[in-house]
């Protein structure tokens, strides 16, 4: 060992540097992330989850879904959407305002609102439309909507940031899709029986589903003397033999509790998107 | 036996390490690629702020891109009004008899001593009470504890800007101003009281 201290120096420099870059800065970036404010309500984002959910997060993680299935939604772009509400008193101004923002309108248009102005357009536009019609007294709103393949896809409203994954230990963000993502899979399927039925027999809710069967966090049994009230109801193709039915273990409820929580589509400031609040429930416990 | 073979052939060199120049050329390729690289980074990296991602670079950028409610919050308002006020004052802000005072062309809502409108969903109000030429002696609970100043401030301006109502923007700094005024009280105002107020 002529340059044993050589050798050691070098290895504890070369682990130390990758220690650094993967553990320390992403901790300096990262590390200090807080709960936000939801807008509109007095609620924090993202709420813990259910405990039945966080029970099914331990179930997803040792099913192995993280290895078919990702939970980021990415985003690429943003886009501006200005939609005339109400004309106000001043109709000339308006239809002055329009005319200036070269706006192919017809006099008819005017009564039929809400009516779109522009659609997708970048932030010079949107913000040429707040400073003319403003001064108008007419009404109107800009929405913010995020673009991308993922967005085009339906798999979420905005893309997924660092905040998102506050309340998830281990965060299991996912490298592989053979699956559809899941960041926002409790947006698009809420039904709990519909995961339930998914898991049992995939096909049953998604034709030509390539995921395998997880009938295993299932009971096939026969029909005591009441039927279950848990019992999965599933189509004639995929339902057991007459006088048997499928009921679900603790762990396929929890997984169903985990996946319908799966939401991530509260605006953040940091990935700002236009929710359409509802009018009615503005305290309402978010999602 | 044969004698063994003896090795004409001289084993070549080894090869040795020799001083080459780097071209002048390389070295300036690398040094544009570079700097650009660096223009490039600090253009479109946001220097690691944990509140930058993709597709956004720039803390301004991201400010640009925060959604508006349509004029000043009117959205936000009308959705606090629908939770907290609608279920007495009623969505059309008409009041409903016998449980509370209208709000459409109600003098205490566009008034302009914004004290005293500010002052009622604060601390609440009891006793008699004189909206739009009709007495009435009910008793409005204290919302300011639930109340975040951005939204009893959109609330009013939604207030003061619906059902034919055209008055003035009420603004969070109003708001915590008469917040930090009020900090004392906690009793319900009188219309009496209210009306000593500039």
């Amino acid at each position: 060992m002529k340059h044993g201290a050589y050798i050691f120096l070098a290895s504890f420099l070369a682990l130390s540097a990758s220690w650094c870059g993967l553990v320390l800065a992403p901790q300096l970036q990262l590390g200090r992330q807080t709960l936000s404010p939801i807008t509109g309500t007095t609620d924090q984002y993202p709420q813990r989850r259910p405990g039945l959910a966080e029970a099914g997060l331990q179930v997803y993680r040792a099913q192995g879904c993280v290895t078919c299935h990702s939970q980021q939604t990415r985003q690429t772009g943003a886009v501006f959407d200005v939609v005339l509400n109400e004309l106000g008193t001043n109709e000339t101004a308006v239809a002055l305002a329009l005319a200036a923002l070269k706006v192919d309108w017809k006099p008819a248009d005017l009564q039929a609102l809400p009516r779109d102005l522009f659609r997708g357009v970048d932030f010079a536009a949107a913000d040429a439309a707040e400073r003319t019609l403003k001064p108008t007294g007419a009404k109107f709103s800009i929405a913010v909507r995020a673009t991308g393949p993922d967005i085009e896809r339906g798999w979420g409203l905005r893309g997924s940031v660092a905040a998102d994954y506050l309340q998830d230990q281990p965060v299991l963000l996912g490298a592989q899709r053979l699956g559809p993502d899941l960041a926002n899979i409790g947006l698009r399927q809420p039904d709990v029986n519909w995961h339930l039925n998914h898991l049992y027999a995939p096909a049953s809710t998604v034709q030509g589903s390539t995921m395998p069967p997880y009938r295993f966090l299932f009971e096939v049994r026969p029909v005591g003397l009441q039927p279950s009230p848990a019992a999965l109801k599933l189509p004639p193709a995929f339902a057991p033999p007459a006088g048997y039915e499928v009921v679900p273990t603790d762990d396929a409820l929890a997984l169903a509790a985990y996946l319908v929580s799966l939401r991530a589509s509260v605006p953040l400031f940091e990935a700002p998107v236009t929710v359409a609040l509802p009018a009615s429930s503005a305290a309402a416990p978010a999602p | 036996m044969n004698a063994p073979e003896t090795n004409t052939v001289q084993p070549e060199a080894e090869p040795k390490a020799g001083a080459a120049t780097m071209p002048v050329w390389l070295l300036i390729a690398l040094l544009v690629i570079f700097f650009y690289a660096g223009l490039y980074f600090d253009a479109r990296g946001g220097w690691f702020n944990p509140r930058l991602h993709a597709p956004y670079h720039s803390l301004a950028q991201l400010e640009q891109f925060q959604p508006k409610a349509d004029d000043g919050g009117i959205a936000r308002g009308r959705a606090v009004y629908e939770q907290l006020c609608a279920v007495c004052h009623g969505s059309d802000g008409a009041g409903k008899p016998g449980q509370a005072p209208p709000f459409a062309g109600a003098e205490w809502v566009i008034t302009d001593s914004v004290g005293r409108l500010i002052r009622i969903p604060l601390q609440g109000l009891v006793g008699p009470i004189k909206v739009k030429g009709v007495e009435w002696n009910l008793a409005m609970p204290a919302m300011g504890a639930s109340l975040s100043d951005d939204d009893l401030a959109a609330l009013l301006t939604y207030m003061r800007k619906s059902w034919g109502n055209q008055a003035g923007v009420i603004t969070p700094e109003m708001v915590k101003q008469v917040r930090a005024d009020t900090a004392s009280r906690t009793q319900p105002w009188t219309a009496a009281e209210l009306e000593k107020i500039p």
